[in-house]
Parts: structure tokens; C-alpha cells; sequence
């Protein structure tokens, strides 16, 4: 504390501050020279050093916000592609959505269909073999009765039998 | 050495003469004091004005501070290296300008001009008290630097790669500050005797090739200083990969 109160003292104390305008002792002409030397040397070179930094730096922050713009417009027109592709993959889920229940319907009824046509030739089979099957039998009885007809044949046929047999038959060609 | 014409009529010498304030139980070189406040307030006002309203487009003050940041960022990022530049580039980055300003200050104000009853004003780097007092904060800090990091692993450095560097390493910790100090203040004292000798021999014109030399030996110097101090911290906090 008594340092900065004895500053002013100090000052006061010692007298004898002034100016000196003594032209050769004070080198002041030496100085202006190299003052102004300096004054127009220091700002072409530091000038041009500082200007081009200036502009290197103004032109980085012009270049970050043109990126920032371009990403900014490409972000943008990304979510719009975005918007309609999900739009259009909508679209597709629900048009393929319809497309597979129209599908699913026609296989059902087409499966529906095509059990109704394998019944109903199930049916149409059964009743085929059936009539085949009796068909058969009525041939095969026929034949056996022939067959039975041909054995008992000779001992019953005479003669007088054949002669009434074939009277019998002219007759009934006569009356056809 | 030559004496020194001083029976010419325009021009006196002094060196070793300073301006003394009583503080405490110290004599203190005012002169150094108050040229280092004109240092730091113009400092502080060019860093208070350039980033009072910083704007995207940097302009003026603004992109010269910026582009004095860049500089000693890349220039502590490669002298300590990625891990711990940031905490350092505040004070190596204060170093370089109060160094840089000092000298140039020193070496473009007309300082003359102002008379002080005794001593005179100048660089506050041209006074040894003032380097010193530089160097051993940089001695402080690469301690601090190396024992925050690691610890007491700090003092393996000493015996790497071979206990045999023990005692070199103990004496590098006492020249490194005495190196740094003198070598600042030699530089700018020889440039400030030689621009005053030339001055008082021939006015004019000569002089001028020692005070541009001078400029540019300055500028070099703030960055020796800077680059010094930023190494000494980076071999401090280095990790050795075994």
C-alpha cells in the first residue's frame, strides 16, 4: 500500500521533469527517419499479410455457408424424396395389399370350384363303375344262362322238337 | 578505450545513471518503471480496443491481434507440443509482446525528449533488473509446468538418458535464466550504447543503418526470449516414451 502513496511523492519529489527539444541530443531527426521509413514500409508488407488473411478467412466462411446452404437444399430435397417414396411405398403396400386379397378370393373360389368338380367326378366315377360293374353281371348271367341252355340242350332236342321249334320260329317271323 | 570527445558542444553520454525511488527499503530504477507502465498500457490498450467489438469480418486491430495470436499459438504449439500449449500460450504469448513492445518502444519513441532528473527513459528490456526478473519466471514456470504434470517424475529428467547428466542438468537449471537475462539485455543495451555512440559521433544519417539493425535484432531477440521459454517448458513437460 505505501508503494502506490509514495508514487506521486516520488514524482514530486525529484523535480526537474521537462522537455529536452535539443535537436541532436535527442536523435529526434534519426527517429523520424526511421519512424516514417516504417510507417510507409510496415503497411504494405503487414497490410497485405492481414489483407490476404482477411480474405482467406472471408472466403472460408463464405464457402462454409454455401456448403451450409447446399446442404441445407439437399437435406431439404432429400426429405421431399423421402416423403414421396414413402408415399409411393404406400402406395405399392396397399395396391399389393388389394392385389393379394383379390388373389387370395380367386384361389379360394377356385379351389372351392375345383373341390365341388372333384366331388361331383367322384360321384360321376362311382356311378360309371357301377353301371359297368352291372353291366358285367347281366353279360355274365346272360352267358351262363346260354351256357346252361347249350348243356341241356342236346338230351332235350329231337327231332319233332326241332320241327315245332322252327314252325314255332317261322311263325313268329310271320307275324313280325 | 578512446575517451569520448566531450569537448563538443551538443552531445553528452551517461550510462549507469538511473532515475532512483526509495520504496521500502529499495532503490528502485524509476526510469525502468515507468517506461514498463507505457509498455503495458499500450498494450493493454491495443489488445482492449482490438477485441472490444470483434465482428466475423476481422478487421483492423482485430485481424492484427488475431493473426499475432495465430503466430504464437503455431510457435508454443510447436515448441511444448499438443498437450499442454494451451495452458502456456497466455504466458509465453505476454512474454513475446511485452519483449517485443519494450524493444521497439525503446528503440522508435523518442524518449529524449522527455528529461528526467536523472537517468533516462528507454527500453525497460535494456535494464538487467527487468530481464532477470523475466528468466526467473520462466525458471518458475518450466518447474511448475514439469511438477504439475508429472510430479516428482519431473526429476527423472535430470538422470535421462544417463545419471551422468545429473550435474549438467542441476547447472543448465542456473544458466538457462542467466542466459536467457543476459542475452536479452546485452542485445538491447549494445543497440541502444550503439545508436547513442553513432548519434553523439555524427548526427545524422549514420546512425540510421544501427537503429534499423537494431529494429530488426529486437524483433529478433523478443522472439528468441520467447521461443527459449516456450522450449524450456515443452523439454519440461515432455513425456519420454519408454
Amino acid at each position: 500500500m505505501s508503494f502506490f502513496l509514495t508514487i506521486p511523492a516520488l514524482l514530486a519529489s525529484e523535480g526537474g521533469l521537462g522537455l529536452n527539444l535539443d535537436l541532436f541530443e535527442t536523435n529526434i531527426i534519426n527517429l523520424a527517419i526511421v519512424i516514417a521509413a516504417l510507417v510507409w514500409f510496415l503497411p504494405k508488407v503487414l497490410g497485405g499479410i492481414l489483407e490476404s488473411r482477411r480474405a482467406a478467412i472471408l472466403s472460408d466462411l463464405q464457402d462454409a455457408e454455401q456448403r451450409l446452404q447446399d446442404t441445407t437444399a439437399a437435406l431439404a430435397s432429400a426429405r421431399k424424396d423421402l416423403a414421396e417414396a414413402q408415399k409411393k411405398a404406400e402406395l405399392i403396400r396397399s395396391d399389393a395389399k388389394a392385389r393379394a386379397d383379390a388373389l387370395r378370393l380367386e384361389s379360394e373360389r377356385r379351389t372351392v370350384e375345383e373341390m365341388a368338380r372333384l366331388k361331383h367326378g367322384a360321384v360321376a366315377d362311382l356311378q360309371s363303375e357301377a353301371r359297368r360293374v352291372s353291366e358285367q353281371l347281366r353279360l355274365e348271367a346272360a352267358r351262363r344262362a346260354v351256357d346252361k341252355a347249350l348243356a341241356s340242350l342236346p338230351g332235350k332236342l329231337d327231332a319233332e322238337a326241332q320241327a315245332r321249334f322252327i314252325d314255332q320260329s317261322i311263325n313268329s317271323l310271320g307275324q313280325a | 578505450m578512446v575517451p569520448l570527445p566531450f569537448f563538443l558542444p551538443f552531445a553528452e553520454l551517461e550510462v549507469g545513471q538511473h532515475l532512483y525511488w526509495q520504496v521500502g527499503g529499495y532503490q528502485i530504477h524509476g526510469q525502468v518503471f515507468l517506461s514498463s507502465w507505457l509498455v503495458i498500457g499500450a498494450l493493454l490498450a491495443l489488445v482492449v480496443a482490438g477485441t472490444r467489438k470483434l465482428e466475423r469480418d476481422p478487421r483492423g486491430v482485430q485481424n492484427l491481434l488475431e493473426f499475432i495470436w495465430g503466430y504464437l499459438r503455431d510457435l508454443s504449439r510447436e515448441q511444448i507440443g499438443e498437450k499442454a500449449y494451451r495452458d502456456w500460450l497466455p504466458f509465453i504469448g505476454t512474454l513475446f509482446l511485452f519483449i517485443f513492445v519494450s524493444n521497439w518502444g525503446g528503440a522508435l519513441v523518442p524518449w529524449k525528449l522527455i528529461h528526467l532528473p536523472s537517468g533516462e527513459l528507454g527500453a525497460p528490456t535494456a535494464d538487467i533488473n527487468t530481464t532477470i526478473a523475466l528468466a526467473l519466471l520462466v525458471s518458475l514456470a518450466y518447474f511448475y509446468a514439469g511438477l504439475s504434470r508429472k510430479g516428482f517424475r519431473y526429476f527423472e529428467y535430470y538422470v535421462e538418458p544417463t545419471p551422468i547428466m545429473l550435474p549438467f542438468k542441476i547447472v543448465e537449471d542456473f544458466t538457462k535464466p542467466l542466459s536467457l537475462s543476459f542475452r536479452l539485455f546485452g542485445n538491447i543495451l549494445a543497440d541502444e550504447l550503439v545508436v547513442a555512440v553513432l548519434a553523439f559521433l555524427v548526427p545524422l544519417i549514420v546512425p540510421l543503418p544501427a537503429m534499423f539493425l537494431g529494429l530488426f535484432t529486437s524483433a529478433i531477440q523478443a522472439l528468441i526470449f520467447a521461443t527459449l521459454a516456450a522450449y524450456y517448458i515443452g523439454e519440461a513437460v515432455h513425456e519420454e516414451h519408454h
